[in-house]
């Protein structure tokens, strides 16, 4: 096995080299390049193939209890101070690298069908292997500084994924807020490792962890400069993993093509905040205070993305506070210190979560045969509807992935989620009652989804709606928009299609493990704990508590959770399949809520007001300062200086002699009280 | 010493001087010869240098190597005495590879070829003189050829406005240079010999009160180069001024003459002054990241943009060269090599993109992504460098300077928490101000006013050649720094043993006898610790 982990660090180079490759050919031999189309599909997949299969190799070997593995170069030096860079292949490492390249490998397949038509089709297959890349390097980061170096390229990819269609407005204010908010977060990053690294003298997670717990348990160091280091720390994933108070940015990513939505807003990127807390688990888990911010905010986050999901009609804004929501639970999860429930449902729910947004894409690709190519109409629910019988393949992944987010067994979500419930329960009732009435609010979105898209007639030829909802966006879009995008408003079908194969399957391909994944999880006995634990316990303790395994508390917990899931079917059921509960009367009885919710909390509001607004105006105000204070007292003392110099002209002869007499006389002056004093 | 019979560095000067000299009597009218001529001197230059320091250059050494030294003046005492160290040689490279791709840029001038490439091989020659002269007097010369190049390229060759950013930018470097002559001279004629060369006025011992004078003299001249603030405000002008391939001499090069004067003159030569001044340079870098990039943001001229991010940028040079660590100095230096190139990528497809619009106000651009996607994609690199992102120069360089400051034992605790706290929230004005450059200029629909017009609208080949020679670097750094740290690692490490030997020194000083330090006062509260571990 050692060939394989002396050339791991292949997995991440290869899909660099492929988009290298991509990318000079895009800036050299534009058109030929963009005509080769499928060639270059094949190629970057089957590099991200090749990477796929190493890493599962990977895996493998890894269960099989090869040793950790590292490796590192000497990267940057200057008098003692060494920084090493490398890769370290250990069990978590070896799991995210399947969990990334399973889904980028079966993403970059399901483009070939979305992007079809597309004129950036190959431009996009080279920022997905860019992306691939810089995310694989991230999960295999040996230390802090890499983490954090990957962290920004991944942030990179996003904004440039975000912004893929540049000529829209939306896409282009979305990509500079989604890279602008996680600036913020990075530079709590950056604080934080700063700090560790001024307390500690390393980058590495593990030797960070051991020195900070001396230094505080020894007094050396104030435990409170530890708390701020740690949640500093924290900032990075609240920021990447789009938790409260810095989420705005992630529903206004759906702005990307869907596969990205999949990929890096759904499965991989905005879950490694999750995996940096798990990494950075030595230095977190001796920090109470540290450790309670992670749960609450994980809390808040999974109880507001829920709230927002409630009232969204775009399609890919529900997943988006879904996801947002989800990601709550994991940052939950790892803030009470279960470990491996957090990192269990990070994997099950990029699994469903990817399928989920792909089938979203998939209803998307259909909705624009009909309704053009405005994603005003193609993604708004009110006009979706009936879609089962015309999309079958996607309406029953879809309904896959919606019992497993709502925590249905056997799926995969019920086990990870549970698992995060019961061990809520045990640290903080309180955390548990918020992650339980969200599962009630989740079950309630999603199936309403469901229904409002696969079930019922079929509104999308409904022009009365669709003007509706054209004449709403106007006031985003401007008029001017509108007119360049007239030809493209009307589809030429009137109903929608099953999509083609390359998006079919990827979809069933996902299906699997959204059903079965979850069942290497079993409370009773868990083969994901015995590979994926926290660095502090042993595999001893973890076979020890397992034989406790009790099944009435089992009982009860899941029965509550499968309990308040239920009933967040069946209103769903009453309300947008069964009709017998008018959702637009709750409205109109508590607007206020109503409103609340729709407005996302007022979030954007609030920001744009102080954030926005604030920086633009005092940018103004420094600059006027700049132009009219600045500079007009350095021009005055300048003028100044010339103006006597004017004067004094006169008394001499001529301007050069001036000169000169001025500079020696300064330097006599000088050599006069020096050599004297 | 090694004894070098080949004068590479005299060659190196005087080759583009001696090369301008020809150009009257080139048969050309258009201008289309003589651009090749340049290229072509521009290139044998670059080449000669990248030879003669690849063959002839150590790197383990902290000596100055390659020196030559001629009498020349001898009534004055004025030699023509150059050298490289691990300081000089990044940048004298630097100046060749920047002075260079200025010519290819400068393709379409003209108006009066002939003198804009005599004036741009001029300022090739003085630009590397700075960087190789040991003598004050020849320092202080080539500082002054390069400047009248630089007034006269922008006055004629300029934007609307060009004769005043041109006035503005030649009394404000004028005025600020005799402060490098008085300074100098004072340090030259103290003590019992004299002497004008650059490594026997560093060995000399100052009263500390000369040593301050000298130094807030050379700090106002170099500091209006770098430029530090309130000096700044040339800049500015003279950036949105000059014609593309001038502000990327300008950007490139010419502000990093601040930097390294600051390191050669004031840190070298006046130890104990830097002690002095060291907290107040931190302070000024600061203000220089935070203010340079709010009034950044503030700007809607893409060149005034560009400008004020420089500012923006070489407060990280002041905040490291002021860190008296390792790490600090060396991300200064880096600092430097690493937003010579960014600045002159930006530059050069900022004049890309005028050559099209004809205008540099953002808010009348708008979506030109769609017709011109490669220069879309190379200004998007280009702006990723610019806010430090990872695998690129400028990630590795901040990130050393942060590391610097964070380690530095010598200020007080709270002292660098605020100083890194404010230099990261300059992290994130960054990319605000770049990338809602990009989005005004590029994304979104076509601005319905604007005529793209002038060349086959989107970049030519020469045009990303250009942008790539400076991107490859960026890069290349980016991913293994240690390529140009290699170079200067010793000589940093020696400044910055230097400056720490008289910090000790001056702690002990203070501990004996607080009548010594006539500032000492005004230091107490501040931040320089009164023991020195180690």
């Amino acid at each position: 096995m050692e060939p394989l982990y002396q050339y791991a660090w292949l997995i991440p180079v290869l899909p660099l080299l492929g988009a290298t490759l991509v990318g000079i050919g895009l800036i050299s031999l534009n058109k030929a390049t963009n005509n080769l189309r499928q060639i270059v599909a094949v190629f970057i997949v089957s590099i991200t193939g090749v990477a796929m299969v190493m890493s599962f190799a990977i895996l493998w070997s890894q269960i099989q209890g090869h040793p950790v593995y590292n490796r590192t170069i000497e990267w940057a030096s200057a008098g003692d101070f060494r920084l090493t860079m490398g890769y370290t292949i250990d069990h978590i490492s070896s799991l995210m690298l399947v969990i990334v390249t399973t889904v980028a490998f079966l993403v970059m397949i399901y483009t070939d069908g979305y992007m079809a038509h597309d004129d950036g089709y190959v431009r996009f297959y080279a920022y997905l292997s860019i992306f691939s890349s810089s995310m694989l390097g991230l999960v295999i980061s040996p230390n802090l500084v890499q983490v954090y170096i990957f962290w920004e390229l991944v942030g990179m990819c996003s904004y440039l994924l975000i912004g893929f269609w540049f000529d829209r407005k939306p896409a282009a204010d979305a990509c500079q807020k989604a890279f602008v908010t996680n600036r913020v977060g990075d530079f709590g990053l950056l604080l934080g490792m700063l700090g560790l690294y001024w307390a500690t003298g390393s980058f590495e997670f593990g030797v960070m962890g051991e020195r900070l717990e001396e230094l505080v348990s020894s007094g050396t160091l104030w435990s409170g400069l530890a708390v701020i280091f740690a949640i500093l720390v924290f900032l990075g994933p609240v920021a990447k993993s789009a938790q409260f108070p810095l989420h705005v940015w992630l529903p206004d990513a759906m702005e990307g093509p869907t596969p990205i939505s999949a990929l890096i807003h759904a499965a991989t990127m905005v879950a490694a905040g999750v995996f940096l807390i798990a990494r950075m688990y030595p230095v977190f888990e001796n920090i109470p205070i540290a450790m309670n911010t992670i749960a609450w905010t994980g809390a808040a986050t999974a109880f507001i993305g829920a709230t927002i999901a409630l009232t969204q009609n775009d399609i890919k804004k529900g997943l988006a506070y879904s996801t947002m929501s989800q990601l709550g639970y994991m940052v939950m999860a790892m803030g009470i210190g279960s470990y491996t429930a957090g990192l269990f449902h990070l994997m099950t729910h990029a699994y469903f979560k990817a399928m989920l947004f792909l089938c979203s894409g998939s209803v998307i690709h259909g909705m624009e045969a009909v309704v053009g190519h405005n994603p005003v109409v193609a993604q708004d629910m009110r006009l979706m509807g009936g879609l089962r019988k015309y999309m079958p393949v996607t309406a029953i992944t879809f309904l896959i992935g919606t019992l497993a987010i709502c925590g249905i067994p056997p799926f995969a979500g019920f086990w990870s989620k549970d698992e995060i419930l019961g061990q809520a329960m045990t640290a903080n009732p309180a955390l548990w009652f918020i992650g339980w009435a969200t599962a009630g609010l989740t079950a309630f979105y999603m199936f309403r989804m469901y229904f409002m898209t696969f079930e019922g007639e079929f509104r999308g030829n409904d022009t009365g709606i669709r003007q509706q909802l054209l004449a709403a966006s106007g006031v985003v879009f401007g008029p001017g928009a509108m007119d360049t995008k007239e030809h493209e408003d009307h589809g030429h079908d009137d109903s929608p299609h099953e999509s083609p194969l390359t998006m079919a399957l990827p979809l069933v391909v996902l299906a699997i493990p959204s059903v079965a994944l979850g069942l290497i999880g079993r409370p009773w006995a868990n083969n994901f704990e015995e590979f994926i634990h926290a660095p502090s316990e042993s595999l001893a303790e973890i076979t020890a508590e397992a034989g406790q395994f009790d099944w009435t508390e089992f009982g009860i917990m899941a029965g509550l959770s499968v309990a308040i899931a239920t009933a967040g079917i069946i209103v769903a059921f009453l309300a947008y399949r069964a009709k017998k509960i008018d959702p637009n009367a709750i409205a109109k009885k508590y607007p206020a809520l109503y409103k609340f919710s729709l407005n996302k909390w007022y979030f954007d509001e609030i920001y744009n007001q102080v954030f926005v607004i604030g920086s633009r105006r005092l940018a103004r105000q420094i600059m006027e300062v700049d132009s009219r204070v600045v500079d007009g007292a350095v021009n005055l003392t300048g003028l100044a200086t010339l103006l006597s110099g004017e004067g004094l002209k006169y008394l001499e002869t001529g301007r050069a002699q001036f000169y000169a007499l001025i500079v020696f006389a300064a330097v006599l002056g000088f050599v006069l009280v020096f050599s004297i004093t | 010493m090694e004894n070098i019979q080949i004068p590479w560095l005299t060659a190196m000067i005087s080759l583009p001087l001696i090369a301008a000299l020809a150009i009257p009597v080139i048969p050309d009218k258009e201008g289309k010869k003589v651009r090749l001529y340049a290229l072509g001197v521009g290139i044998v230059d670059l080449v000669l240098m990248v030879y003669a320091f690849w063959y002839n250059y150590n790197l383990e050494t902290t000596e100055l190597q390659l020196t030559e030294t001629y009498n020349w003046i001898p009534q004055l005492g004025v030699s023509w005495s150059v050298g490289v160290d691990g300081l000089s040689m990044p940048l004298i490279i630097l100046s060749g590879l920047i002075s260079t791709l200025a010519i290819l840029a400068s393709w379409q001038v003209t108006h009066r070829p002939k003198l804009f490439y005599f004036l741009v091989l001029v300022l090739y020659s003085a630009q590397i003189g700075v960087f190789a002269a040991q003598d004050l007097l020849l320092f202080f010369l080539m500082w002054e050829i390069e400047l009248v190049p630089v007034y006269l390229l922008i006055s004629i060759w300029g934007g609307k406005k060009r004769l005043y950013a041109a006035t503005k930018f030649i009394l404000y470097t004028a005025l600020a240079s005799i402060f490098i002559l008085v300074a100098g001279l004072a340090l030259a004629f103290y003590g019992g010999e004299f002497t004008l060369n650059l490594t026997e006025l560093s060995l000399k011992e100052y009263p500390l009160a000369l040593e301050v004078l000298a130094y807030a003299g050379f700090f106002i001249a170099f500091g209006v180069k770098l430029p530090v603030f309130p000096l700044h405000t040339w800049l500015p002008d003279a950036h949105s001024q000059a014609s593309a391939p001038i502000s990327m001499i300008l950007a490139g090069v010419l502000l990093k003459m601040g930097g390294y004067g600051l390191i050669r003159f004031n840190i070298e030569m006046l130890p104990h002054g830097h002690i002095q001044f060291a907290p107040l340079l931190i302070v000024l870098g600061v203000v220089n990241i935070v203010y340079g990039a709010l009034a950044a943001f503030g700007q809607t001229n893409l060149k005034r943009r560009l400008a004020s991010s420089s500012i923006s940028h070489m407060g990280f040079v002041l905040i490291g060269i002021a860190s008296f660590t390792d790490l600090g100095i060396n991300g200064a230096v880096l600092q430097m090599v690493s937003h010579g190139l960014i600045a002159a990528a930006l530059f050069f497809l900022s004049g890309v993109v005028y050559d099209r619009t004809h205008t540099l106000m953002m808010d009348e651009m708008g979506g030109i992504a769609q017709e011109m996607p490669k220069t879309f994609a190379m200004f998007t690199a280009g702006a990723m460098a610019s806010l430090a992102l990872p695998g690129m120069s400028g990630f590795v360089a901040e990130l050393s300077i942060f590391l610097g400051v964070s380690t530095s034992d010598v200020y007080s605790q709270s002292f660098r928490v605020g100083i890194i706290f404010l230099t990261a929230v300059g992290l994130i004005i960054t990319p605000i101000y770049l990338l809602s450059m990009l989005r005004e200029v590029f994304y979104g629909q076509k601005n319905p006013q604007l005529k793209l017009d002038g060349f086959s609208v989107d970049a030519k080949p020469r045009e990303i050649y250009i942008t790539a020679a400076l991107l490859v670097p960026i890069i290349a750094l980016g991913l293994y720094p240690k390529l140009v740290t290699n170079t200067y690692d010793v000589k940093t490490i020696e400044v910055t043993t230097k400056v720490r030997e008289a910090l000790s020194v001056m702690a002990e000083q203070q501990g004996n006898n607080l009548n010594v330090n006539l500032l000492s006062s005004q230091q107490s509260s501040a931040m320089i610790a009164p023991h020195i571990p180690g």
